[in-house]
């Protein structure tokens, strides 16, 4: 055990690995990563190719580069930089370049917004990556060392984004067990990958298909990450072997749910913010449970049904939006459920979102879902916001 | 043919990208990652220091037109170039975006008519050279489809140099330029003869004017520019002033030339 950060733990995770190139270029809350990869190499721990490029697009560019030619290889970003790179974060997933990306969340501008928030993270759900969410630095670690396995993994085949939350995983330090490089190397089988760039097999690349090569190679993609879900769970109790603290036999997480009636969803570290507001409410005679979802892609339809279809209603806590329609993970719960399902959008560009909080909207959710038919979103703000005032730039004053 | 065996191509969009034919093979008798615009340069950053780490002795090549690299792709190859990058950068430049139908880019030369400048462009070529040059790369030239086995020498040569090195291949086109398409080697010879288009090559900054050009290195004996442009469609809007544009712009092009051979 050691007490460390999110991005120290990510860093932690590539240098255990064994990763060939890594694509760096700073931004806040990411940046400590690749510094901390950067200070590796000077230290001679770490044998990666550290490629300090110009902007995201060239990090992914650089990353897919490396990775097509037969490389392990790993980049990290944030907000604006996901953003910028969003072009080649789809070519990535088109080239099924086997890759790991870490993505410590913020706010996308404007206005500027260096705090947390998921909506970037969320923003690449269509993008056919394998996406993760981890919830303590711990998981980061977790996470990112089963991203590089589950990625070369030939059923997948597929790039992996690990998300944490910006500042409060990123920068938060706990305690964090390390499993021991013999135990990586044994889990991380050695490099795998559909396509290489090779003279010896001239193999080509990303060039044009006809119409109908093209609609079934994106079939395949999405096939790939639907059957994920059990190299996923396969993947997680082989991990669980190696570390001692290793619940992943499944892809999300339940929190007292069997005999609840009513459930709460989340993503992320405020997931523990919840369960203490769970445990709380339980005290106070109200049957409530949490789910944790730690796998955007693949969506685990049957792992959803199985452990929310029965409750009576649930309540979506999304820290992102998408604007116009609600939480991602409410219009996801929505499409995947036929129970009532309140969404609730908060926290968004760093608003500070509490387990009082939780208390409350967990309580006040309950006692509306008793006594009527609950539903639509809310755009939540903590306690200590007494009014909001909203205006368009032309009506405010 | 000149690069010879042990080559992996990196092809940024363009006509490239079409004429090497359908999936998953290609008609370049090497290997290819076709990519987006901009990201050509940091894929092949990223290509051959996968190539080292597996112990492999190959030669990375970007093949990218004028528009991947005076404009969208600028800011990676200048990034790569900086880095000074181990691999070759070929700039297939025909001085507009030709794959997407001719439009302006900003390599086009001034007085040129486009479909996005059909008054004929105002302002002058990017000089991609010049510009490579000021990145300390150790090797840059430029080479014309008029004079293959200059470009030929020029490959190999820059195949035995370790670093960036930059490559812009003048490559006049028929249906932009509009002219017949049997003129194609001819056209690329006058832009030499003309010295419209300079051939030459910097190694470690020491510039070597290439023999079809030692003739511009005096004014007296340039052959005059109008016989290069007379012969294109897309100069027809050219006025008198214009052309005076387009003179000065080829002996400010001489005149730094034989600066950087002084220094």
């Amino acid at each position: 055990m050691k007490v460390m950060s999110g991005n120290e733990a990510v860093a932690l995770a590539v240098k255990l690995a064994r990763v060939g190139v890594v694509g760096i270029y700073p931004i806040t809350p990411q940046t400590t990563i690749i510094e901390e990869l950067a200070e590796m190499r000077a230290r001679g721990e770490l044998s990666a190719d550290i490629v300090r490029v110009e902007s995201e697009h060239s990090a992914m560019a650089v990353t897919l580069g490396a990775a097509v030619s037969g490389v392990r290889s790993f980049t990290a970003t944030s907000s604006q930089g996901l953003l910028y790179m969003h072009e080649m974060v789809w070519w990535t997933s088109g080239s099924r370049a086997p890759l790991v990306m870490v993505v410590a969340t913020r706010a996308v501008g404007a206005p500027w917004n260096i705090w947390n928030e998921n909506t970037d993270f969320m923003s690449e759900r269509d993008s056919g990556w394998i996406m993760a969410f981890a919830s303590t630095p711990q998981e980061a670690l977790d996470l990112t060392l089963q991203a590089f396995r589950i990625s070369e993994d030939p059923r997948v085949f597929l790039p992996v984004m690990v998300g944490m939350d910006g500042f409060i995983l990123s920068h938060t330090k706990t305690n964090v067990f390390i499993p021991s490089q013999e135990d990586v190397d044994n889990f991380i089988p050695p490099r795998r990958q559909p396509y290489v760039i090779d003279p010896e097999t001239k193999e080509s690349m990303g060039n044009i298909f006809p119409p109908i090569y093209y609609m079934k190679f994106r079939q395949s993609i999405h096939e790939a990450i639907t059957n994920s879900e059990e190299v996923i769970k396969e993947v997680g109790r082989e991990y669980n072997k190696i570390s001692p603290l290793g619940d992943y036999g499944t892809l999300n997480v339940s929190y007292k749910l069997d005999d609840a009636d009513y459930a709460v969803v989340t993503m992320g570290a405020w997931s523990l913010d919840a369960m203490e507001a769970v445990d709380k409410l339980r005290e106070n005679g109200l049957n409530v449970g949490l789910y944790r979802v730690r796998y955007i892609r693949p969506w685990s339809e049957k792992e959803i049904r199985e452990n929310l279809g029965d409750k009576r209603a649930i309540l979506v806590v999304d820290r992102a939006t998408s604007l116009g329609r609600g939480g991602p993970l409410y219009l996801e719960l929505k499409s995947t459920l036929n129970i009532p399902i309140k969404g609730v959008v908060t926290g968004l560009g760093g608003v500070s979102v509490g387990k009082r909080d939780f208390y409350s909207l967990i309580s006040r959710f309950v006692e509306e879902a008793r006594y009527s038919e609950v539903g639509g979103v809310e755009w939540y703000y903590p306690g200590e916001v007494k009014e909001v005032e909203l205006g368009t730039p032309r009506t405010a004053h | 043919m000149a690069l010879g065996n042990n080559v992996a191509l990196i092809v940024v969009a363009g006509c490239s990208s079409v004429i090497q034919g359908m999936g998953p093979k290609n008609s370049y008798g090497y290997p290819a990652l076709n990519i987006a615009f901009a990201a050509g340069s940091a894929a092949a950053s990223g290509m051959w220091r996968a190539f080292k780490q597996r112990n492999k002795d190959v030669t990375v090549v970007v093949w990218a037109g004028d528009g991947g690299t005076a404009d969208i792709g600028f800011a990676s190859l200048s990034g790569a170039a900086e880095r000074n990058e181990n691999f070759i950068y070929v700039c297939v430049d025909n001085e507009a975006y030709m794959n997407s139908g001719g439009q302006r880019s900003g390599s086009t030369p001034h007085g040129a008519v486009t479909p996005t400048t059909p008054e004929g462009k105002k302002e002058n070529k990017k000089e991609l050279l010049f510009l490579m040059l000021d990145h300390h790369v150790p090797y840059a030239a430029t080479a014309s489809v008029g004079y293959p086995h200059d470009l030929m020498d020029k490959l190999r040569r820059a195949k035995t140099i370790e670093g960036f090195r930059y490559l812009q291949v003048l490559t006049p086109d028929p249906y932009g330029w509009l002219f017949d398409p049997s003129r194609t080697a001819e056209v690329g010879k006058l832009a030499v003869q003309t010295c419209y288009w300079p051939l030459l090559e910097v190694v470690n900054g020491r510039v070597q004017v290439s023999n079809e050009s030692l003739h511009c290195l005096r004014k007296e004996t340039r052959r005059p520019l109008r016989d290069f442009l007379s012969v294109q469609g897309r100069y027809k809007r050219l006025n008198d002033q214009d052309y005076k544009e387009l003179e000065s712009y080829v002996d400010y092009t001489w005149d730094r030339i034989l600066k950087l051979m002084r220094t």
